[in-house]
């Protein structure tokens, strides 16, 4: 088992360095004279294949030294689904059963959370006869960053079935994308590209050499990133991760740059995920304070003892968070309280562990764009359009659920409930807006905020399965719509506005279908009755299920079920008014359609490879391959909710009502046309103004955030200027007025009195000088009538006093 | 025949260096100075050789600087060079030994005083107890490599100035000379000497090669420094008085080993009472915050760079603010430990506020060196904040989360190597852009990036390293600091925290201004067009950029240097302050 972890840490990184050697080549593409050339592109490709096969070799290699149990435990999951109830019941059953296992396994990096999960199978499924354990996670240092006493910050790999699972999804999409960039940039592969957007000052267009080799740079860089972040084996690592995909976002939605609106929009990405990572930030540091480590698992410190993970210290072996009065108690490798050096309990008080679980949520938030941070998701829109493909659809704006889903077991019910109803909130919004948007990317740009939406409320709801599945399958059809969107784009010669197509199936067929396959599995549809459907009905369908179920046992949040209930009917409604807009119909602007074109093999192939894994890749639902290889890395954590059958049911036949009525509903509008929407819009005009205007949050925030630190920021550069500065140059002046004085006193009182004493002196030796004769008598008188006069003088004081 | 012979002799150099590290270090001192002396001679018409000349002199400074890096033993908290009187000669002491698993371990660590001496010590003054006393440690180890690092880069960049060269060049070398002199005095009095030495060049540095308004530069420069020194002087005499203990026969002293040893209760009959201390720290800590610069006492930091020439700034940012930072640490903490933990929240406070103020200053600012400038007090905001975050139990006196506030002062010494090379490198890419168009506002830029490529390429790096982003050094020493901050106080935490979104502000802002866009929107673009990015002015810059990358990535390349030393520090002020609560308890028992 050792073996293994160490195998497949070893295939991971080389698929996670793999981009990275390939960036520092393409980034000097420019010295190597590659702008004409397709190698920048070639070598990408290569790196992030590569990539792909190292994590399929990986899996391969997992699932056989596992025995692939984890597509053998499925059917027990099921049971404990079925029989929720008694599950519960018997947890604690399981944490004693966990306990024997520990010590069986005593040696062994034995995940403590597969262990619970194990034993939960095991115990219902097959009448209590125990499977043997099989270790299926495993985390390991790659290097140290720095020490501190006892305190330790490295960068980990931690690898279990969603590791893996990200990693081929990551790699695979990415590949399909990055062989689409090849031609869909291709008209980068000139010594002078002409930006239509940009109008220079006397009047032309703006005109630059091609950068085809600094997209595909930027693109390897951002794979390194990303599964940089998914490999991450603490949370610390995960946040460097986290800010340089958010680096790689900004140089890839300001990759014109000079478009001010991308340059903008590329600002505006990094400055709200930021605001997003202030809040994670407060949560690293409450984690730091009060666990001491950042490490999801289990670890050796460098004194050879084994110590708790961030994990193991909140939820023990059985998944209870134990409280002590207001605190919670944080336990160590063997479930038992924690203690420090002195002897006491560590403790993190309860609301401190939720400000954290919070804190780093905030990050979540900003980064999945979700309400209220959403804002950005739209601009960046600015980016070519192979980067909404990958970065804002597929991969790094799901990091945010991904993240919500790795640090599950330390959300309490409080953050989870925050969670759940962000997720609520922004899937309305946003789907509303994408209702009224008519810029191609940009519906699909809302949608990806409103199905991220969806997964945060299924982690929110406890679905930590439900998420996760839904963000493969959304990561799917979404980069596959969006790749089908760039193919109209390139088609249509860079025309984005659905109003001005129509009727393009017949120029585009192969984009048409496989746009299809996308909006089909998005919408959620199936046929009733039987098991044919498409990804996102099985993994909508699990989230709502989920919200049911949670529903259920809380009926408060009752907002949580009908909202994504509605929301399902709204999302085939936009996917299919979009699908409509632009392939079906009459053409509404000649011009486009008569330049437009269907677009290359290379970008055409691409498409033909996601569409049958955006439809099919959840085949099987909660019974899947799939949901299985995700399910086995559930956490053990108390907040896991799973639906009843009935429940499940029930959730599933109401979400393909909202489907099929919201597809009608487009049909009838956009297909059919028996009711112009212009109608529509007008009788709505205020809402639909409201829409358009995206709910006016950027306005908000303008005022409240933008404009003040603005004035904030006038205000200390006065400070400084007028307050410290004028402080400064008083004493200064007070100085120098002192020093005047003091010249003035010596100039006029001083030397006034020494020159006195000088003149004087002067004229009275001059008045003297008519004594100074030379005549030889005249002194010798002077001195005799001196001498009597001084007899004199002294006969009166001797009588005088005498007297 | 020749070569043999030279080999020879380098061999001889090397071993008469290897083997003397007192000799090495003064070399490193004075070798500047020598190299100013000798530029005396040249002719003043002989630009380049000139040039050539003082680039070797600092090249070779920065050899010798990494010779005793080979030297320095990271895994001996203490000062060194370390010798052994064995008769009337020095020997170098190994006291760390293999063991037999291959670790290296120390072999003694009780040192004793007698028979052991740590440091070069000579005598200078004596009538008055002064030594010529220099050792080094993790602490200074870093900022002396970082000094003569950044000098060398700072030497490459001076092409640009264009009038009075000798003069420049000699001034130059001998503010080198006064800024390895601070990093490397052990004796008060000495390490007051260097302080000022710098201060002198420095002054003429600006005043005369600097911009429109350099004689305001330099004087406000000189004026707030010079405060500074007084209220340090002040202090100085303080402990040196107050060292002597004419009973016991205990002459004064201004080895800082020694007054560390004696503010920190280690020494009996002799204490610095805690009003002494106190007073003492806000002396210290004032002279050494002027030159961080800390709020309040920031304002003549945007002034002197902006008027500053380009490598001037460079070194200003690069070093000599980090003298600040060292001050606090080598000298205001350890020899008032009492008055230190009485100031902590008030550091840590004005850390705080230094961070969000310098980043709003920052934002407001047109003229773009100016913006540089402020971020610098931005960044060194974060300096104080790690040093500050000492929290202490008030009955025992014992440090709460030690090893938080060990974190913090890593941190911080960190966040200033990281400063060193990132703000050094942001003002050299202002100065680029500056040599060619001769303005620095930021609302007359753009375009930049499809004009010089390269350049513009490198300076989105280096100002990212500013920006603080991961794999880049900004990153480290920042988070660090702030991670360490919440076990100290969670409201200056969370406003430390802030930090980063208005840092993203203000640099990608400016960015966007300078380099994106379609079009360069000011004057002079014909010298953009026909004055590319030399090779000279992008091996500066690729140099920076690459150490930014590997500070960043692989950290402990600096915190293995310093951490021993750290965590001996940092336990003997916790040490020091429980001596001070624990004789404060002795003396009230005895009272009752």
């Amino acid at each position: 088992m050792e073996d293994l972890g160490k195998q497949l840490s070893t295939l991971l990184m080389v698929a996670w360095l793999l981009p990275f050697f390939g960036f520092c080549i393409e980034v000097f593409g420019g010295y190597f004279k590659w702008r004409l050339t397709k190698t920048a592109a070639y070598i990408a490709v290569g790196c992030i294949g590569v990539g792909f096969l190292c994590s399929v070799v990986a899996f391969m290699q997992w699932g056989n030294a596992t025995d692939w149990v984890v597509f053998e435990s499925h059917e027990g999951e099921h049971h404990v689904s079925a029989d929720h109830d008694e599950a519960a019941k018997s947890h604690d059953e399981h944490g004693a059963k966990h306990d024997e296992h520990a010590k069986e396994h005593e040696h062994g990096e034995e995940h403590a959370d597969e262990h619970g999960e194990k034993a939960e199978g095991a115990h219902d499924s097959h009448g209590g006869h125990a499977k043997p354990a099989v270790q299926t996670a495993f985390s390991g240092q790659i290097y140290h960053l720095a020490r501190f006493g006892e305190l330790d910050i490295s960068i980990d790999y931690y690898i279990d079935s969603l590791t893996l699972g990200m990693f081929m999804m990551v790699t695979l999409i990415a590949t399909c994308i990055h062989v689409f960039a090849i031609g869909y940039m291709s008209d980068e592969l000139t010594e002078s590209y002409e930006d239509h957007f940009v109008h220079t000052s006397d009047g032309g267009h703006f005109k630059r050499p091609g950068r085809f080799y600094r997209f595909f740079s930027y693109m390897s860089l951002f794979c390194f990133s990303m599964l940089g972040l998914v490999l991450a084996g603490n949370i610390f690592q995960v946040f460097v991760f986290w800010e340089l995909v958010g680096i790689c976002s900004f140089l890839l939605i300001g990759f014109y740059v000079e478009r001010k609106s991308a340059s903008t929009a590329a600002n505006k990405a990094f400055i709200v995920n930021r605001v997003g990572d202030f809040g994670f930030i407060i949560g690293l540091m409450i984690l730091w304070t009060s666990c001491g480590t950042f490490r999801f698992d289990n670890y050796e410190d460098h004194h050879g003892h084994e110590q708790p993970g961030l994990f193991q210290m909140v939820r023990g072996n059985d998944g209870h968070v134990t409280q002590d009065g207001d605190a919670v108690v944080l336990k160590d490798v063997h479930g038992e309280p924690l203690t420090d050096a002195s002897g006491s309990t560590k403790t993190i008080p309860y609301m401190l562990l939720v400000a954290a679980g919070l804190g780093v949520f905030c990050g979540c938030v900003g980064k999945s764009a979700q309400f209220p941070l959403q804002t950005w998701l739209p601009d960046a829109m600015e980016g070519p359009t192979p980067v909404s493909a990958l970065v804002h659809s597929a991969t790094m704006v799901a990091a945010g659920v991904y993240l919500a889903g790795r640090f599950f077991p330390m959300f309490l019910p409080e953050v989870l409930l925050t969670i759940a109803y962000v997720g609520c909130v922004t899937l309305f919004v946003a789907a509303t807006i994408a209702v009224v948007a008519t810029d191609i990317k940009r519906v699909l740009a809302y949608s990806t905020i409103s199905q991220l939406g969806y997964m945060m409320l299924g982690i929110g709801v406890g679905g930590w399965g439900a998420g996760l599945f839904h963000l493969i399958t959304h990561a799917f059809f979404k980069s596959l719509m969006f790749l089908c969107s760039g193919s109209v784009i390139h088609g249509c010669h860079h025309e984005q506005e659905m109003p001005k197509m129509g009727g393009l199936w017949k120029k585009m067929p192969v984009t048409a279908f496989t746009m299809l396959v996308g909006v089909i599995a998005i919408a959620g549809l199936a046929i009733p009755g039987t098991s044919i459907a498409f990804s996102g009905y099985h993994s909508k369908d699990a989230i709502v299920a989920t919200a049911l179920q949670f529903v259920d046992d809380n009926p408060v949040h009752i907002l949580l079920f009908i909202v994504p209930l509605v929301t399902a009917g709204i999302t085939a409604f936009y996917m299919f008014r979009l699908w409509f807009y632009t392939f079906a119909g009459q053409p509404r602007d000649a011009h486009v359609y008569e330049g437009c074109h269907e677009s290359p093999s290379v970008m055409c192939g691409p498409l033909l490879v996601l569409a049958p894994f955006a439809a099919w890749c959840a085949i099987g639902g909660e019974h899947g391959k799939l949901f299985s290889i995700l399910a086995l890395s559930e956490p053990a954590s108390t907040e896991v909710v799973h639906a009843s059958h009935d429940i499940h049911t029930a959730a599933g036949s109401f979400a393909l009502v909202a489907a099929i009525l919201g597809t009608l509903t487009a049909y009838l509008l956009y297909g059919k046309t028996i009711v112009d929407p212009a109608n529509i819009k007008r009788q709505f005009s205020g809402l639909h103004t409201f829409l358009v205007e995206k709910w006016r949050f950027d306005e908000l925030y303008d005022v409240m955030f933008v404009r003040p630190s603005h004035v904030v920021g006038k205000w200390c550069a006065g400070v400084d200027k007028y307050i410290f500065d004028e402080f400064l140059h008083g004493v200064v002046r007070t100085g120098i007025r002192v020093s005047q004085w003091d010249r003035k006193f010596d100039e006029g009182i001083i030397d006034g009195l020494v020159n006195l004493v000088g003149n004087v002196t002067f004229s009275i030796g001059r008045s003297l000088h008519v004594f100074q004769t030379g005549n030889i008598r005249q002194y010798v008188m002077f001195i005799a009538v001196g001498v009597l006069m001084l007899f004199a003088l002294l006969f009166a004081f001797s009588f005088a006093i005498l007297a | 025949m020749a070569i043999i012979t030279w080999r020879f002799e380098y061999k001889e150099i090397w071993r008469a260096m290897s083997l003397s590290p007192t000799l090495l270090l003064s070399v490193i001192i004075f070798l500047p100075a020598l190299g100013a002396l000798i530029l005396m001679i040249f002719d003043k018409k002989a630009v380049e050789t000139m040039r050539g000349f003082a680039l070797a002199v600092t090249a070779i400074t920065f050899v010798l600087t990494l010779l005793l890096l080979g030297h320095f033993n990271p895994s001996d908290p203490g000062l060194q060079p370390v010798f052994e009187v064995t008769g009337d000669e020095l020997k170098l002491v190994q006291n760390y030994e293999v063991q037999d698993d291959g670790s290296i371990a120390l072999s003694d660590r009780v040192i004793s005083a007698a028979a052991i001496q740590r440091g070069v010590k000579l005598e200078w003054i004596p009538g008055w107890n002064i030594n010529y006393q220099l050792a080094y440690d993790g602490i200074s180890v870093p900022l002396l490599l970082l000094t003569s690092f950044i000098s060398v880069l700072a030497m490459l960049a001076s092409w640009s100035i264009n009038k009075l060269h000798k003069g420049y060049l000699i001034l130059f070398l001998l503010l080198e000379t006064g800024m390895l002199g601070v990093f490397l005095a052990l004796d008060f009095f000495l390490f007051y000497v260097f302080w000022e030495v710098m201060l002198l060049p420095m002054y003429f540095l600006i005043g005369i090669w600097g911009g429109p308004r350099r004689e305001y530069a330099a004087i406000k420069f000189f004026l707030y420094t010079l405060a500074g020194s007084v209220l340090m002087l002040i202090a100085i005499l303080m402990f040196y008085f107050g060292s002597a203990n004419e009973a016991l026969g205990v002459a004064a002293t201004f080895d800082l080993t020694e007054l560390a040893n004696i503010g920190q209760g280690n020494v009996a009959a002799i204490t610095f009472s805690e009003t002494t201390q106190i007073v003492a720290f806000i002396l210290l800590f004032i002279g050494f915050a002027i030159k961080v610069p800390t709020f309040p006492f920031h304002t003549w930091l945007p002034d002197a760079h902006v008027e500053a020439p380009t490598p001037i700034s460079m070194i200003l940012a690069g070093v000599l603010l980090k003298m600040g930072g060292y001050g606090i640490i080598r000298i205001a903490f350890p020899l008032c430990p009492v008055g230190a933990a009485y100031a902590a929240h008030t550091l840590v406070a004005i850390g705080a506020i230094s961070i969000i103020y310098g980043a709003f200053a920052a934002l407001a600012q047109t003229d773009f060196k100016r913006l540089v400038a402020y971020s610098s007090v931005s960044h060194m905001g974060y300096v104080l904040l790690g040093i500050g975050v000492w929290k202490i139990n008030e009955s025992t006196g014992a440090a709460i989360g030690r090893d938080y506030w060990l974190m913090g002062m890593n941190g911080a010494m960190f966040q200033m190597l990281a400063h060193g090379v990132s703000s050094a490198g942001m003002f050299f890419m202002v100065g680029v852009i500056y040599d060619r168009v001769h303005h620095r506002d930021l609302n007359q830029f753009g375009g930049l990036a499809g004009i010089m490529p390269y350049y513009s390429g490198l300076a989105a790096g280096i100002f990212f390293a500013g920006l603080g982003l991961p794999g880049l050094c900004g990153f480290i020493g920042e988070v660090f600091v702030v991670l360490s901050a919440w076990n100290f106080s969670k409201l200056l935490a969370i406003i430390a925290a802030g930090g980063v979104i208005l840092t993203a502000g203000y640099i990608l802002w400016t960015l966007q201004r300078v380099y994106l866009g379609p079009e360069y929107k000011g004057p002079h673009k014909d010298e953009l067009l026909s004055n590319p990015f030399n090779g000279r002015e992008a091996s500066v810059a690729v140099i920076l950029l690459i150490f930014a990358v590997v500070l960043g990535v692989y950290p402990e390349i600096m915190f293995g240097l310093m951490r021993e030393s750290m965590a001996s520090l940092v336990e003997s002020l916790d040490a020091g302050y429980q001596n001070a609560v624990d004789s404060a308890m002795t003396i009230k028992t005895t009272l009752k």
